[in-house]
C-alpha cells in the first residue's frame, strides 16, 4: 500500500481508495481482519488518526465492520461496496484528465479518441499472454 | 498522570515574544495545541520556529508574553517542564565520550520516569549498539538515540526540533517508525517542526506556518488543504488582472496566464474570477501542503 504525501488528494482519501481497492482485488476477503490503526498506521507511515478517519469512511460506507474487541472486519458485501466505490476513484481521474484537455484548448471529440485508444490498448495488454 | 489540568491544552503560548538585539525573532505568537494532536510547526529558514521550541523548553529567556506546556509556566518552573517534555533538539549536545548504554543509563538518573520496556523497544527498532561510543554515531543514529532518550522517560509532549534535515531516507523512515510508534501507544502529543513537508504531512493533523516571527496561518491540515484552491485564468490580449477575490495569498502574471492561489475558496469566488473582464477561462485546482506552504511565503515576500 503506498502512499503519496505530496498529492493534492487527502491521505485519509487515499488511505481509503487502497483499502477498497485491497478489498475488490480479493486481498481482504469478507470475514477477514484490517490491519489494526497501529499496524496500518506505522506499515504506511501515517498518523492513525488519519488512519481512523479513512476506517470510519469505510464503515459509513458499509465496506468494514467492527466486531466488538476484535477489530475491523470486511462486511459480507464488502467487495461489492468496494467494486461500486472505486468508481469514484476512476471518477476522479477522469475529471483530472478531462482538465488537462480542456486547459489544453482540445475539443470533447479529440478527448473522446484518446479515452477509446487508451481502452483499446488496455484490453490488448490484458488479453496478451504474460 | 498529570498535575494539572488535564483537560487543558498540550502547550498554550500569548503574544511570546524573543528578540535578539535589534531582530525580533519571534513575534506576538499565540498559539494553543490540545493534547493528542500532532502539531507542524512550518517555516522557511529563520522563521524563528527554533526559537519558538528553546522558549518552550524553558532554555531561553522570553522577552514578552507567557507560555504553559502542560498548565506549566516555562518561564517560572523550568524544570517541571522539563521533565514532562521529551525535546530532541536540532543540534546534539550528547556526551561525545560516553557509549550509547552510559548515554541511556546517565539519561535514566536524570528523569522521574523512565519505562526500560520502551528503551528496549527503541533500541531494537533503531538497531542501536549500545556499546558504540556517541562520537562514532552518523547524524541519523544521534538523531535516533536522543528520540529513545526522549520518549523512554515518558514525555506528556514531545518537542522535535527540525529532527529530519540530513537524515537518509532509511534513518528518516525509522525515526518517523517510532515517533509514530509512540502516538499510537501512548496518544502523544507532537510539536514537530520541519522543512520535510511530505513528512510532516504523513505526521501532523494540524501545522502553522511561520514566517519572520509571525504566525501566518494556523489550522487542520485536511480542512487547510480542502479549502485552499489555486485557480488559473487565461487573459485576453492586452488585459491586465484585476483585483483577486478576498484571500488571495498570492499571485502571478506569466504572459496570458494569471496564477492565484485563494484560501477559504468558495464557488462564488471562482465565479467573481470568472466574471472579471479579460479572463477568457478558468479553472481551478487542488494543492498539495509543499504548494501551499510556497504560495503563502512567496505571497509574504510579495507583500500581498
Amino acid at each position: 500500500m503506498q502512499i503519496d504525501p505530496s498529492s493534492h488528494v487527502p491521505i485519509y482519501r487515499q488511505i481509503a481508495d487502497c483499502v477498497r481497492a485491497a478489498v475488490a482485488a480479493g486481498v481482504y476477503r469478507p470475514g477477514e481482519a484490517l490491519p489494526s490503526l497501529r499496524a496500518m498506521a506505522t506499515e504506511i507511515h501515517v498518523n492513525p488518526n488519519t488512519v481512523q478517519r479513512a476506517y470510519d469512511e469505510l464503515c459509513r460506507e458499509g465496506l468494514i465492520e467492527p466486531q466488538r474487541g476484535r477489530g475491523l472486519f470486511v462486511s459480507q458485501h464488502g467487495a461489492a461496496v468496494a467494486r461500486s466505490a472505486a468508481g469514484n476513484g476512476v471518477r476522479r481521474a477522469i475529471d483530472d484528465a478531462l482538465r488537462a484537455g480542456r486547459t489544453a484548448g482540445m475539443s470533447a471529440a479529440e478527448v473522446r479518441e484518446i479515452f477509446d485508444v487508451a481502452l483499446q490498448r488496455l484490453a490488448q495488454e490484458a488479453n496478451k499472454p504474460p | 498522570m498529570t498535575t494539572s489540568a488535564p483537560s487543558g491544552p498540550a502547550i498554550e503560548c500569548i503574544g511570546l515574544t524573543k528578540r535578539f538585539g535589534s531582530t525580533l525573532a519571534v513575534s506576538g505568537l499565540s498559539l494553543k495545541i490540545p493534547r493528542g494532536c500532532t502539531f507542524g510547526l512550518l517555516g522557511p529558514n529563520g522563521a524563528g520556529k527554533s526559537t519558538t521550541i528553546r522558549m518552550l523548553m524553558g532554555m531561553l529567556s522570553i522577552t514578552a508574553g507567557r507560555a504553559w506546556v502542560l498548565g506549566t509556566n516555562v518561564q517560572s518552573d523550568p524544570t517541571q517542564v522539563k521533565q514532562r517534555v521529551g525535546y530532541v533538539p536540532e543540534t546534539h549536545h550528547i556526551y561525545r565520550w560516553m557509549r550509547v548504554r552510559e548515554v541511556i543509563g546517565f539519561c535514566k538518573a536524570c528523569f522521574r520516569r523512565w519505562n526500560d520496556q520502551t528503551c528496549r523497544e527503541m533500541l531494537e527498532l533503531f538497531g542501536l549498539d549500545p556499546e558504540k561510543k556517541v562520537k562514532q554515531l552518523s547524524k541519523g543514529t544521534l538523531t535516533k538515540l536522543a528520540l529513545l532518550v526522549a520518549v523512554s522517560h515518558e514525555p506528556e509532549v514531545l518537542l522535535l526540533d527540525e529532527p529530519l534535515s540530513g537524515l537518509d531516507p532509511i534513518a528518516r523512515e525509522e525515526f518517523l517508525d517510532g515517533v509514530l510508534r509512540t502516538i499510537c501507544d501512548r496518544g502523544q502529543t507532537v510539536l514537530i517542526s520541519s522543512h520535510m513537508l511530505d513528512d510532516v504531512r504523513r505526521l501532523a493533523d494540524t501545522v502553522g506556518i511561520l514566517y519572520e516571527g509571525r504566525l501566518l496561518l494556523e489550522g487542520n491540515l485536511d480542512a487547510l488543504l480542502g479549502s485552499t484552491k489555486r485557480i488559473t485564468a487565461t487573459l485576453r490580449d492586452g488585459c491586465r488582472p484585476k483585483e483577486p477575490p478576498d484571500g488571495t495569498v498570492w499571485q502571478r502574471l506569466q504572459g496570458r496566464e494569471w496564477t492565484l492561489t485563494v484560501r477559504d475558496f468558495t464557488a462564488e469566488k471562482f465565479q467573481q474570477v470568472r466574471a472579471l473582464e479579460g479572463v477568457e477561462h478558468a479553472s481551478a485546482a487542488d494543492l498539495g501542503l509543499e504548494e501551499l506552504f510556497k504560495d503563502i511565503i512567496r505571497g509574504q515576500r510579495a507583500g500581498q
